[in-house]
């Protein structure tokens, strides 16, 4: 690749973006306080939230208007993932978002059907498996137990299963509403689309759910931060507040460096696939390679420089910390992605006659 | 948002040939080899060329003056760094230039800047000092009035491409029982002047840089630059430009913070082994069919484009921090072979690795080291000044 091609390099946020940005952070800041998370630790869902959320229009905007949404782009999306991260809000926004987009590609959201409203308005769930590989047997998915629908990988094919009975909730770190599905067990398999296609429309589906789970990441790793910084302000030690401390501040500032790399890398990567999504299809996992590896050591440094407190459950620091590890290892080893930058790279350097 | 592709005009694509033409004849492979011997980071011919084709002076002077516009600058940057000119020291010269024209009298101005922008004369820093390291404000050498003159004497570390240049700008104390912040005055030291003594540092990396030191040096009073003891005033505004942390436009053709250049030369050298990875070895495998090799060569990937993503203060540290982090790995995946340099027989990568591990040293320290650029960052998130003065009694 050309390093030094006359491109922009504008990562600025236009006035309709800050609008966005906006009243998402404040919907949350209104109606997802800690104690609202805390208090839907035990399912990983709050369902009266996720209907005040899809009642902004969170689920609608996804979606393409072919398919009855409100064609939102994926850099749009990418800012209200921030702000669920921000808030550690408890609803399946990102799974939700990506399968059914991933349905629309794959015209399986057809206006009219019975389905298909339920579906873009976010009444019914659908989720998917955000694993790379691994298209056999059980799995462990996100939101498994309050998914209507399930989009997976069964072998060649991309199908969409149902259960009449929910699957039950395994408890796990990052609270997620995680749950087992065997999709032998399945009461309805539809094969949706094979081969090929099928498969590049799923990765796509993998590529967003990256990019969104590492913009989630990056307002999860700010918003402990904030927390952090406000902690160690008001704490002294030797007659200073601890955050004038460089063993303090050049941690924080370590996290802070990375919020701001992370950001702008998930809205170069969102810009790309909105824009040129041949041109730079390594930017999401690399996005999410990134965050992945650096959210969960961000948020130990932020909760270790509170101490004692920091470290109890009832703390804020504590809540993020599970998440930060917990939501990116829902789509499996991140070393997975990482594997794919390489051979996406590589292809394209060797094609260019680099190293020659 | 916007990362396409600038569509130009035909006349700025004619000035992007000229540019590129212009560079190819002057940037010859010998000026390459030179440099790398001396780690000068500068070649008197290249530059007089350019000077003299007047692409400093229009890089120098703002749009309304007749300089570049806004694309073009960015188009000469980007070719600049394409064709690998040993171009380090051109900011440093422009920097101060920018000083001396806000802020030097008007008859300092018209001796110096002519030069400048024809490419006939250099000026370099004086900032750092041997015992003060990056806090520049603590500064020993001393600048005493005689009259309508100056005597000066102390030393600078880093005052890199001194021996190729006509002015040093200088920080000296002449008030040394004031304020640190109001003990200081600048002047544009004429490097010939009697006492003035340059003595040579390699780094690491290969570079050359200077100890010099000044001993008794005696320069008129027009050679200040700013009020007497205001020195510190004048100061920011060169160390606002190069720290980068300035204000970007939404034109998307600025450099996102300082160091862009060495982010690029570390994203050439990633590319470079992804594509030495995916081509097949004399034993017909690939380095990429060993999954160790595609996960971390993934991950190094993944963490250059953040480091490319991030602007300002910020951006500053996360290139040097992640030039560290990667370099290594890049050498590792290449083997043996890497720890050979550039030209040797058999280097992998031709050494770019290698010399990547290096430059990724001084990088952390030069142009503000790391902990300044933390401490920026951590004041700018409110957790206020590291103080470790002895409390008061």
């Amino acid at each position: 690749m050309d390093r030094y091609e006359l491109r922009r390099l504008d990562y600025s946020l236009s006035e309709d973006h800050i609008d966005v940005q906006s009243a998402y952070r404040q919907f949350f800041k209104t109606h997802c306080s800690i104690d609202v998370v805390r208090a839907a630790e035990a399912s990983g869902f709050d369902k009266s939230l996720w209907e005040r959320l899809c009642g902004t229009g969170a689920s609608t905007m996804a979606l393409p208007e072919s398919a009855g949404g409100d064609g939102a782009t994926l850099v749009d999306l990418t800012l209200v993932a921030e702000e669920i991260g921000r808030a550690i809000a408890p609803v399946p926004w990102i799974d939700h978002v990506c399968a059914t987009r991933l349905l629309a590609r794959l015209d399986a959201l057809p206006s009219g059907s019975e389905h298909s409203g339920p579906l873009v308005s976010g009444e019914l769930l659908a989720c998917l498996d955000p694993r790379i590989g691994g298209a056999h047997g059980s799995r462990l998915l996100p939101s498994g137990s309050i998914a209507d629908h399930i989009v997976i990988r069964d072998g060649d094919d991309v199908v969409r299963l149902t259960f009449d009975t929910r699957c039950s909730r395994v408890d796990n770190i990052g609270k997620l509403p995680m749950a087992w599905i065997d999709p032998a067990t399945a009461d309805s398999r539809t094969v949706l689309a094979s081969g090929p296609d099928a498969a590049a429309s799923y990765q796509r589906a993998l590529d967003e759910w990256r990019l969104l789970t590492a913009a989630a990441l990056v307002g999860l790793i700010e918003e402990t931060l904030t927390i952090a910084a406000e902690f160690t302000k008001s704490r002294y030690t030797l007659g200073v507040p601890i955050s004038t401390l460089q063993a303090i501040s050049h941690p924080l500032a370590n996290i802070a460096i990375i919020v701001q790399s992370g950001r702008n890398l998930v809205r170069r990567a969102a810009w790309f696939l909105d824009n040129e999504p041949e041109e730079r299809p390594e930017l999401a996992a690399s996005a999410f390679v990134f965050m992945a590896e650096e959210a969960p050591a961000a948020a130990m440094t932020a909760m270790h420089v509170q101490g004692g407190l920091g470290v109890s459950v009832e703390a804020a620091g504590s809540a993020y910390l599970v998440r930060a590890r917990g939501w990116p290892l829902a789509g499996g080893d991140p070393a997975a992605s990482a594997k794919q930058i390489a051979d996406i790279v590589a292809a394209r350097e060797v094609h260019d006659g680099r190293g020659a | 948002m916007d990362f396409s592709r600038v569509s130009i005009s035909d006349d700025d694509r004619d000035f992007r040939d000229e540019v590129r033409t212009a560079l190819r004849a002057c940037v010859t492979d010998e000026v390459i080899r030179r440099d790398r011997e001396t780690g000068e980071n500068f070649d008197r011919g290249v530059h007089t060329a350019l000077g003299e084709q007047g692409y400093l002076a229009d890089d120098f002077n703002a749009e309304a003056g007749g300089g570049f516009t806004a694309l073009r600058k960015r188009i000469w940057e980007l070719e600049v760094g394409r064709a690998h000119t040993p171009w380090f020291h051109w900011g440093t010269t422009a920097m101060v230039a920018r000083a001396v024209e806000q802020s030097a009298s008007p008859e300092l101005a018209d001796e110096v800047l002519p030069g400048v922008l024809a490419g006939r004369t250099c000026l370099c820093l004086g900032f750092t000092e041997p015992e003060g390291g990056s806090d520049v404000a603590t500064c020993k050498t001393r600048a005493v009035r005689d009259g309508d003159e100056w005597v000066i004497n102390g030393s600078k570390m880093y005052t890199s491409n001194a021996h190729n240049s006509h002015y040093v700008y200088l920080i000296t104390n002449t008030d040394p029982d004031a304020p640190k912040h109001e003990s200081l005055t600048m002047f544009l030291v004429p490097l010939d002047t009697p006492g003035i003594e340059i003595q040579g540092i390699r780094t690491v990396d290969g570079d050359r840089t200077n100890i010099v030191y000044y001993s008794d040096v005696r320069i008129a009073d027009k050679y200040r630059i700013g009020e007497v003891n205001r020195g510190w005033r004048v100061l920011r505004e060169s160390l606002n430009a190069e720290h980068g942390t300035f204000e970007r436009d939404k034109s998307g053709l600025q450099n996102l913070s300082s160091m862009a250049h060495h982010a690029m030369i570390m994203a050439e050298a990633v590319d470079n082994v992804a594509a030495i990875a995916g081509v097949a070895q004399p034993d017909g495998q690939r380095l990429l069919d060993d999954d160790s090799v595609k996960y971390r060569l993934g991950r190094c990937i993944a963490q250059t484009e953040a480091a490319l993503s991030t602007a300002g203060m910020f951006g500053r540290v996360a290139i040097a921090q992640t030039m560290r982090e990667v370099s290594p790995v890049l050498m590792d995946i290449l083997g043996s072979a890497s720890t050979l340099s550039v030209d040797t027989d058999g280097a992998a990568d031709n050494g770019g690795a290698e010399y990547l591990f290096r430059l990724s040293g001084p990088t952390g320290i030069y142009g503000g080291t790391l902990e300044v650029f933390r401490n920026m960052i951590g004041q700018a998130l409110g957790l206020g000044r590291p103080n470790y003065s002895p409390a008061k009694t």
